[in-house]
């Protein structure tokens, strides 16, 4: 018995296991022999005899099937490490893209003026003198239209220098009260180290009834927005000047790169200037047939804030479709 | 425009102000500050006075120097041309350590001691103030032998350059800056008075006249005077060099001074130019038309208001009578009226054209005041005059809707006091309603919300409490709303099948769009100034820009180069619309240990794989689109729900070639045709269904898509989908091709049985007969 045991334990591979099995349980194999002296055991003893048989044919299958779970399982183990791979070889095989991080910082931007209830607008980017500059109160040879170099077609159309036409059409389509911000391509003719003929802004405009619209109400909006986008910043309000806005401010961050202590970046001013906005100029109103109404806009250029968001240094590569840029934001 | 701390004190004591006060209030004012500079000049550098001053014995351009500095007399050699004519001088005494850490020590010049160094100007940390060594006159203040330089508030100044907003004529000058202050800091203005001495009694009348001729909206006012040994002192010609203004002469110096300081506009001229047969002075002034103000002497124009002058007559410094101009044009007529005759502007037009000061008899007092004291000058009593008649504009201002526009309550005290400080008339109603008479130096102010400007510009805006706005409920999400979120998903899904964004721009190179048969703009209808001539047309298509793109990335060792763009084109009528454009270029994929380092190219079935992942399903046909990127046997329109909305193809070879870059597809299409649709959705079918392939022998011209359109014309509920599976062609075949195609039966309504199967088959098999001439295989 001690040897069979033995035979069963000694089995180092399944298919030695295979042939102790044989050699015990098989129709000829040594347990069958043993159940086959039965026969010559003498009657009272029978029932002792085929009991020890019994209790001796069940240990050893108790054995077998332990040592099989034994063998089986080395076996797997044998089969999963030849299936061993190096993953770490497979780590950069996923290939996603990117999206432009100009056009995702704007639709930053547009979320947040989205969920705060604002309509987003659009107009067509050849616009006329009309909506590009008289109406927003910048008459023929106003000295601020040398602020905004143009690009003019030959037929007198331009291509727009800012988002704002898009208020006027919006105005002269629908009735107050409005809420809205215009995404949108924009142009000036002004190709340098800090200027691109072509560049993205997003325009606000909330007009409601006379003394509803306040200029606290445009700090109130433009402060949450900028903290929103930039995190924990503070914000500074100066006033400046527009031909659309009166009172009108420009707003500045507390510089994110030096958090105010004075760098390059912020020309050691701590201060970056990020938006322009204002308290509706009675002209324009009156430019759109709108009586009786007050209220706010604002501007900003997106490459801006995609460039101080990321800290991408240079403007011109926004416009190159430089993947060595653009796969760093996947 | 640049001012300084010392200057700006002739006007508004600012000797409680520090200097970085200053520079919160201007930019809380809306004075933006672009520099603000404290020269420091170093110590030990004093004020000496030149003893004697003889030739060197070695060398012809040095001068061996005693110069008293107080305590001692130093030896000192000096090397500048102009140490002759100097009296006064900054020493730099031994120990002292110029900018650049240039120590001065005792030193020997070709044999001669030197105990020191006479001073330029930059030499100290100055501007540059034209060649030498600065000789110093009393216009700095008493001049005391051996005290500090540094020690002088106007040698050791601050320099502020204020960024001004285009509305800001009125700040273009010291005096302008000063008044903003003034009401900012709530400091008191302090007055200038000036009275010459009467050295002449005689009246500008017996000697000058003035004529004109034409409707003006100018002012002018002229004086005569005769002037010997013109000086510009060295206050004037240190803070001229501060403020970066260049004027050619001494007489120039000092109107340029008094234009800076005052924002009144000064000319001088030769009176003899204007002088008759019996040598009266006759001033004509003549409207070219409005806005366009000449200023004639005999015939000649000798300058143009606010506008240029001529060299002609122009007062030289030994000019020894001259005629004063001092002038005001309004700047809304000058500006319009220059633009349509182009009339050439000098330097002063800058400050015309945004407004100068019209305080005429101001501008002509500083200007005998500042010579008075150094130039021997004499003024003819009086003055002559055109004053155009003007209605100062009026503005009625309610105190409670300037509260309402701030959103912040403001007293109407406080009002009044601010405005009192920026120079505007003030009446009070008897139903406290507040009459402001603005003042001609602010053009720019027209209505109440102008008025609301001033006074959030001087309470200071962050002194305002923020207040969020309460507004009523509306549902704003419009079709506008609506596209840009599906242009987001769209890019999303861009993204994540490996595409970049790029963004290009809206412009694109005319030649290369012609070259490759792409709508130009029409000439009538064209750019009028491009910037660049690779940019000199709108484009009308992306692909152009991606292909340069993909050339870019190709030179920066890139080789898989997928990228997609959504942007504007234009048809050559300048209509614009919206379009969905793909380029993939080189490698399917990057090297990696999956492909072994040899990743394919991408080819036709996996671009379309791609753009599908993104645009979602549709058809291809044979390419009925035209252009010079198309690949004329691997290129295909793109049909969505049997509508062609775009192309997709390899991109043709030699246009790779042009632009040096790796196998390339290309697709672009209209936008619109992706925005998402309702969709029904259709029943489901409980039963089971079955494959079945059929293999056909067609015509080698005959393209899936013929064949799949007459399929797809079969009535025959049962039949779910159809599509082919393979293709295959060979020399025993000829012209013929065998086309399998996959079938998908089902029925809604039981089990399928063998006769359902064999009648669609049936049904499907005589429709390709009789229709496509096929065979079965």
């Amino acid at each position: 018995m001690k040897e069979l045991e033995e035979k069963i334990v000694q089995a180092d591979s399944l298919e030695t296991l295979e042939k102790v099995r044989v050699e015990l349980f098989g129709k000829k194999g040594i347990l069958a022999g043993q159940f086959a002296k039965m026969k010559d055991v003498p009657g009272p003893e029978k029932k002792a005899f085929a009991e020890g048989l019994n209790k001796n044919k069940a240990a050893l299958q108790a054995s077998f099937d332990a040592r099989y779970e034994v063998l089986k399982a080395e076996e797997i183990e044998r089969v999963l490490k030849s299936e061993e791979i190096d993953v770490s070889l497979y780590g950069s095989l996923a290939q996603k893209g990117a999206l432009h991080p100009v056009m995702e910082t704007m639709d930053k931007i547009i979320d947040y003026f989205v969920a705060l209830n604002f309509a987003v607008e659009s107009g067509p980017m050849v616009e006329d003198d009309f909506h590009n500059f008289e109406a927003l109160n910048l008459p023929k040879y106003h000295p601020a239209r040398d602020m905004q170099d143009t690009f003019y077609f030959k037929d007198g159309g331009l291509l727009r220098t800012h988002t704002s036409p898009v208020q006027i059409r919006t105005m002269l389509e629908t009735k107050p009260p409005i809420r809205m911000i215009a995404p949108g391509t924009v142009f000036r003719r002004d190709y340098d180290l800090t200027h691109t003929p072509m560049f993205h802004q997003v325009e606000g405009l909330v007009v409601d009834a006379k003394g509803k619209v306040s200029f606290a109400n445009l700090k109130a909006i433009l402060t949450d927005f900028l903290q929103y986008m930039f995190g924990d910043v503070e914000v500074r309000f100066r006033p400046s000047f527009f031909p659309f806005t009166e009172p009108s401010a420009e707003v500045d961050i507390s510089c994110i790169f030096c958090e105010g202590e004075g760098c390059r970046v912020c020309s050691h001013t701590g201060w970056l200037e990020v938006l322009g906005c204002g308290i509706v100029d009675p002209n324009v109103f009156k430019a759109v047939g709108y009586e009786d109404v007050s209220g706010y806009a604002f501007g900003l250029g997106v490459e801006r804030f995609a460039m101080l968001m990321h800290k991408i240094p240079d403007l011109r590569s926004l416009f190159e479709g430089d993947i060595r840029l653009l796969e760093q934001f996947r | 425009m640049i001012v300084t701390r010392s200057w700006l004190n002739e006007f508004i004591d600012l000797s409680e102000v520090s200097d970085e006060k200053l520079y919160e209030t201007f930019n809380a004012i809306g004075l933006e500050v672009d520099s603000l500079e404290k020269i420091d000049i170093p110590a030990k550098v004093v004020v000496g006075k030149i003893l004697s001053c003889e030739k060197h014995p070695d060398a012809d351009k040095l001068n061996v120097c005693q110069i008293d500095v107080g305590n001692k007399t130093l030896q000192i050699v000096c090397g500048a041309a102009n140490v002759v004519d100097a009296e006064y001088v900054a020493v730099a005494t031994v120990g002292a350590v110029l900018p650049g850490n240039f120590e001065i020590k005792d030193a020997k010049l070709r044999g001669v001691e030197s105990a020191g160094m006479v001073c330029a100007s930059s030499e100290l940390g100055l501007p540059e103030m034209g060649k030498g060594i600065m000789i110093l006159d009393d216009s700095i203040g008493e001049l005391e032998i051996g005290r500090e330089f540094g020690s002088y508030d106007v040698v050791a100044d601050t320099v502020i350059e204020l960024e001004l907003t285009a509305n800001r004529g009125d700040c273009l000058s010291v005096y302008g800056v000063a008044r903003d202050l003034s009401a900012a800091l709530d400091i008191d203005m302090k007055a200038f008075e000036y009275k010459q001495a009467e050295k002449m009694k005689l009246g500008i009348a017996r000697e000058a006249e003035i004529h004109s001729e034409g409707e003006m909206d100018a002012d002018l006012c002229y004086k005569l005077a005769t002037l010997s040994n013109v000086t510009a002192n060295f206050l004037l010609q240190l803070r001229l060099a501060m403020v970066k203004v260049e004027a050619e002469g001494k007489l120039a110096k000092n109107l340029a001074y008094v234009t800076h300081t005052t924002g009144v506009i000064m000319r001088a001229y030769d009176s003899k130019a204007f002088a008759n047969g019996e040598g009266k002075v006759v001033v004509h002034i003549r409207a070219k038309r409005p806005g366009i103000i000449e200023v004639l002497g005999n015939n000649t124009v000798f300058s143009v208001a606010g506008v240029s002058q001529s060299d002609a007559a122009t007062a030289k410094d030994d000019t020894e009578k001259i005629l004063l101009e001092a002038s005001y044009i309004n700047p809304d007529t000058l500006v319009e009226a220059v633009a349509q005759s182009s009339e050439k502007t000098d330097d002063l037009y800058y400050k015309t054209s945004r407004g100068s000061n019209p305080d005429l008899e101001f501008g002509l007092k500083f200007f005998a005041f500042l010579m008075d004291h150094y130039t021997d000058i004499n003024c003819y009593e009086g003055t002559l005059n055109i004053a155009a008649e003007r209605d100062h504009a009026k503005i009625l201002v309610d105190a409670a809707e300037i509260s309402s526009i701030i959103g912040m309550e403001v007293d109407s005290n406080k009002i009044v006091t601010i405005l009192q400080k920026l120079g505007f008339d003030i009446t009070i109603t008897a139903d406290h309603v507040i009459a402001v008479t603005v003042p001609l130096f602010r053009h720019d102010i027209k209505h109440i919300q102008d008025i609301a400007e001033e006074i959030v510009r001087i309470i200071g805006i962050n002194n305002i409490e923020a207040k969020p706005f309460v507004f009523a409920e509306k549902a704003r999400l419009n079709a506008t709303t609506d596209r840009y979120k599906a242009k987001k998903s769209f890019r999303n899904r861009a993204v994540g099948t490996g595409f970049y964004e790029n963004v290009s721009y809206v412009f694109s190179d005319k030649t290369l769009l012609e070259k490759y048969g792409f709508a130009v703009t029409e000439e009538a209808l064209a750019l009028a100034n491009p910037i660049a001539e690779e940019l000199n047309t709108l484009r009308s298509t992306l692909l152009v820009n991606l292909l340069n793109a993909v050339k870019r990335n190709v030179s920066y060792s890139k080789k898989s180069m997928p990228l997609f763009e959504i942007g504007a084109v234009f048809e050559s009528n300048r209509e614009q619309s919206e379009v969905i454009s793909f380029v993939f270029s080189g490698q399917i994929e990057n090297e990696n240990v999956a492909n072994a380092g040899k990743p394919a190219f991408i080819d036709f079935a996996s671009f379309v794989k791609k753009v599908g992942a993104v645009i979602g399903a549709f058809e291809l046909k044979t390419c009925s689109v035209k252009n010079g990127l198309i690949h004329p046997y691997q290129s295909a329109d793109i049909v969505i729900e049997g509508k062609v909305c775009g192309f997709l193809s390899k991109l043709h070879p030699t246009v790779a070639e042009a632009f040096d870059i790796p196998v390339t597809f290309i697709a672009e299409l209209d936008f619109d045709a992706l925005l998402p649709k309702h969709i029904n959705a259709k029943p489901i079918s409980k039963f089971q269904g079955v494959y079945k392939d059929l293999s056909v022998v067609i015509d080698k011209a005959m393209r899936y898509y013929d064949v799949a359109a007459v399929l797809n014309t079969l009535d025959l509920p049962m039949l779910k989908d159809i599509y082919p599976v393979d293709i295959y062609e060979d020399e025993k075949l000829g012209d013929k091709k065998s086309l399998t195609i996959r079938f998908f039966i089902q029925s809604m309504e039981r089990t399928l049985e063998d006769a359902d199967i064999e009648a669609v088959m049936g049904e499907v098999m005589s429709a390709l007969e009789t229709q496509c001439k096929a065979e079965l295989r």
